[in-house]
């Protein structure tokens, strides 16, 4: 491990040279659009218009809300206070666009043959190194405020594990060309000098390398339609009407007053007293307008994030990601990297046929689990053959290890999960009983203070009407329903278990919410883990699985035969498990056993 | 299952003997603080009395009970063995759990030990790889002799080459 003092002298010895002729040369590179070539091997700074990005972010927030401010004001008969807001925002954006060039000033990097370095801060000094061969992916990210100056940010992600943030380094803001390059030349694993490299990539118009690449997907706007196909869907609605509701609230009902003032609506009392009077009209209609107003959301979330979606290979083996319409992102991953890929099918876009592609590949670890996936995602949901095909084309494998068999998991995987449905059942019908219990318990009195609670809290007050008129067979109802909910789910999860290998990667799927097939590179397996229960003990059963530095870290086969697991472990690694396995009475086998 | 199912064939070395009093020691502690905890209200207040002490002797009554029969089925799994190729442990005892890396993969070892442990001369091998899945973690072994295997691992990593992603 390499501690930054080692470095110190070189990088200190560098700096003097910076302020005359680096300067210079950055506002040459500002002003003749594409026409210097970047050349990193000198401490260079941060794009001088990156301050005005970050100023203008701000003023378009600021300076409306100072009008307004100001507006008010005046009509509220102050008009010497009215004087404040504008100047006073503009003093604060002044004020705050100063400190941003402080900071900008402060922060030099510069890219050797060896390593990535970076200073920064004004009153606390930061000097941070990545050793290029460290390097694992580069983001290049460039918002729509910071895209109008030609500007982008860059963050480079390295394998490294340790602490919170100190894992990446990001640059907010250089120029698109510097971007570009630094993206190309920092995942550039050639054997020639970095600094010829690096007038060679550069110096060629952007366009030169393109030929070299090989597309392995490219948006198809048809795939929209399947963006809304997620569990979120009612709850994004939700989200939005309960926003828009709140909004109202927050008004104290103006709005809704005036809306239904202008276009001749009742008011909420009214429609209150409707929805009570016509209960089966209006549910359905509402759950389709939570429904629609969900498809509306995830569409133009989905639009934003994939808009001009393009994945390629590049010459050197890097896969590039480039997506988004707002925030234009391009992620390099280099090719040695990525071990593998996660076909991921959540339950609706499985059911409508769709999936999507994540990466499995070291660097791109982000704080948590979630993170990590939503940052390895290398395609928006797509259909299920397309996203196969994608997947294959990532392993650059002519059989895709996803289209191989998978090894079915022994019955008492199924006899587990039979077993945890009958736990939620007894807790179901528990639950139900409870209820039906307090419903012929509980006094009028005691619904009135919970009508008065919900009306205080809900516009469209139903809920505790429609538990107190619930007839009594309803909560039987609730219970079988729970009973089967739960043991469809331990079906559909056991037949979601599998495993298999193939030449070059070992394969493991999971999971009935979500669906997760996982293809890992054997050679990228540094070790096993088994882990056993009592209850998978006493079933003969074992998770079996195998840690790797990339992705989530352990991609596990879940309750598979003790036998069967550890056949298929030593048969995907040889050299690692086999020395500790012991066979039933001494004899050797070659085929792995998948009873 | 066929004959030529393959079995985990144990680790070949157990731990230290005196693990089990570490382990003792260290389950005891526990179970005396939280059978304490609602002892002490028990005394001062008068009429939750009864449920206070009930808790406190199903509490006591299961962490006795674990005391007992916790470091005894713990050192019957925990095992560890270091060959030239690969480090490979068991351990654990309700949720037990095997553990196997390759040499080439290890980034760094380290020893440790508490000050309950050095009471006992017991110190923990602690074997990291680059994986999300935790390091290797050898409990209780005798301290010159852990040093040993520390040295003994690192040695064999230095002389294996790869940069253990």
């Amino acid at each position: 491990m390499s501690s930054p003092d080692e470095h110190r002298p070189a990088a200190e010895e560098d700096l003097p040279t910076v302020p005359s002729d680096a300067r210079g040369e950055r506002e040459g590179a500002a002003s003749g659009e594409g026409g210097a070539a970047p050349s990193t091997a000198d401490w260079q700074r941060l794009h001088p218009l990156s301050v005005w990005a970050s100023a203008i972010v701000a003023g378009v927030f600021l300076v409306p809300s100072a009008v307004v401010g100001t507006v008010v004001l005046v009509s509220a008969g102050q008009p010497l206070w009215a004087l404040a807001p504008v100047p006073g925002a503009l003093a604060f954006l002044a004020f705050m666009t100063y400190l941003d060039m402080l900071r900008l000033r402060a922060v030099r990097y510069r890219v050797t043959a060896e390593r990535m370095e970076m200073r920064s801060g004004i009153i606390a000094k930061a000097y941070r190194s990545i050793p290029r061969e460290r390097v694992r992916s580069v983001d290049v990210a460039a918002p729509v405020y910071v895209r109008v100056f030609g500007l982008c940010s860059v963050t480079v992600g390295t394998g490294e594990k340790v602490g919170a943030g100190s894992e990446q380094l990001q640059l907010l803001y250089v120029t698109a060309e510097q971007g570009e390059w630094l993206r190309r030349d920092l995942l550039y694993r050639g054997t020639a000098g970095t600094a010829g490299v690096a007038g060679d990539s550069a110096d060629g118009d952007p366009d030169a390398g393109e030929e070299a690449e090989t597309e392995l997907a490219r948006l198809d706007r048809r795939w929209f339609a399947y963006a809304p196909a997620t569990t979120a869907t009612l709850g994004v609605g939700l989200g939005a009407i309960t926003g828009l509701l709140g909004l109202n609230a927050q008004t104290g009902g103006v709005g809704w007053d005036w809306l239904s003032d202008q276009a001749d609506l009742p008011s909420i009392a009214e429609m209150s007293s409707f929805v009570m009077g016509r209960f089966l009209l209006v549910v359905p209609l509402a759950l389709l307008g939570l429904l629609v107003s969900g498809v509306i959301v995830l569409t133009a979330v989905a639009v934003e994030t994939w808009w001009d979606y393009r994945l390629t290979r590049e010459a050197d083996g890097t896969v590039r990601l480039r997506r988004g319409l707002l925030t234009s992102v391009s992620l390099s991953v280099e090719g040695r990297r990525l071990n593998g890929v996660t076909l991921h099918e959540p339950f609706v876009l499985r059911s409508v046929g769709g999936a999507d592609v994540r990466a499995v590949a070291t660097g791109l670890a982000a704080a948590d689990d979630k993170k990590t996936s939503a940052k390895s995602r290398l395609s928006p949901a797509m259909p299920r053959r397309r996203a196969r095909e994608l997947a294959a084309g990532l392993m650059r494998t002519p059989d895709s290890p996803l289209d191989g068999p998978l090894a079915v998991h022994p019955r008492e995987a199924l006899r587990r999960r039979f077993t945890r449905a009958t736990v939620v059942t007894v807790l179901g019908a528990v639950l139900a009983g409870a209820l039906a219990w307090l419903q012929t318990l509980v006094s009028a009195a005691w619904w009135e203070v919970v009508h008065e609670a919900e009306r205080e809290i809900i516009p469209v007050p139903l809920a505790t009407s429609t538990v107190e008129a619930a007839p009594s067979w309803g909560w039987a109802v609730l219970a079988v329903l729970i009973a089967a909910v739960a043991f469809w789910y331990a079906v559909g999860s056991y037949r979601g278990l599998g495993h298999g290998l193939h030449p070059r990667h070992l394969v493991v799927r999971q999971g009935m919410a979500i669906r997760d097939t996982v293809t890992l590179e054997r050679s990228a397996v540094i070790g096993w883990r088994i882990t056993r229960s009592p209850f998978q003990r006493r079933l003969g059963l074992a998770d079996v699985a195998a840690t790797t530095a990339a992705g989530q870290g352990v991609y596990a086969a879940r309750d598979v035969g003790l036998g069967q697991g550890l056949a298929w472990a030593g048969e995907a690694v040889p050299e690692l498990l086999e020395p500790f396995l012991v066979r039933g009475d001494g004899r050797g086998s070659d085929e792995p056993s998948h009873d | 299952m066929s004959a030529d199912t393959p079995r985990l064939r144990p680790p070949r070395h157990r731990v230290d003997k005196r693990a089990v009093w570490w382990w003792t020691t260290r389950s005891l502690t526990v179970a005396v603080v939280l059978t304490v905890i609602p002892v002490v209200p028990a005394v001062i207040w008068e009429p939750p009395r009864f449920w206070l002490l009930l808790a406190a002797a199903v509490v006591g009554g299961l962490g006795l009970l674990i005391t007992v029969v916790m470091p005894q089925w713990r050192y019957r799994v925990h095992r560890w063995e270091v060959t030239d190729t690969a480090v490979y442990t068991s351990s654990g005892w309700l949720w037990q759990e095997w553990r196997v890396a390759p040499m080439s993969r290890v980034q760094t070892v380290d020893t440790a030990r508490g000050p309950l442990q050095r009471a006992f001369g017991l110190s923990n091998v602690t074997v990291t790889t680059a994986s999300a899945a935790g390091p290797i973690e050898i409990a209780g072994l005798d301290h010159a002799l852990a040093t040993r295997v520390a040295d003994q691992l690192t040695d064999t990593t230095q002389a294996t080459p790869g940069d253990a992603t």
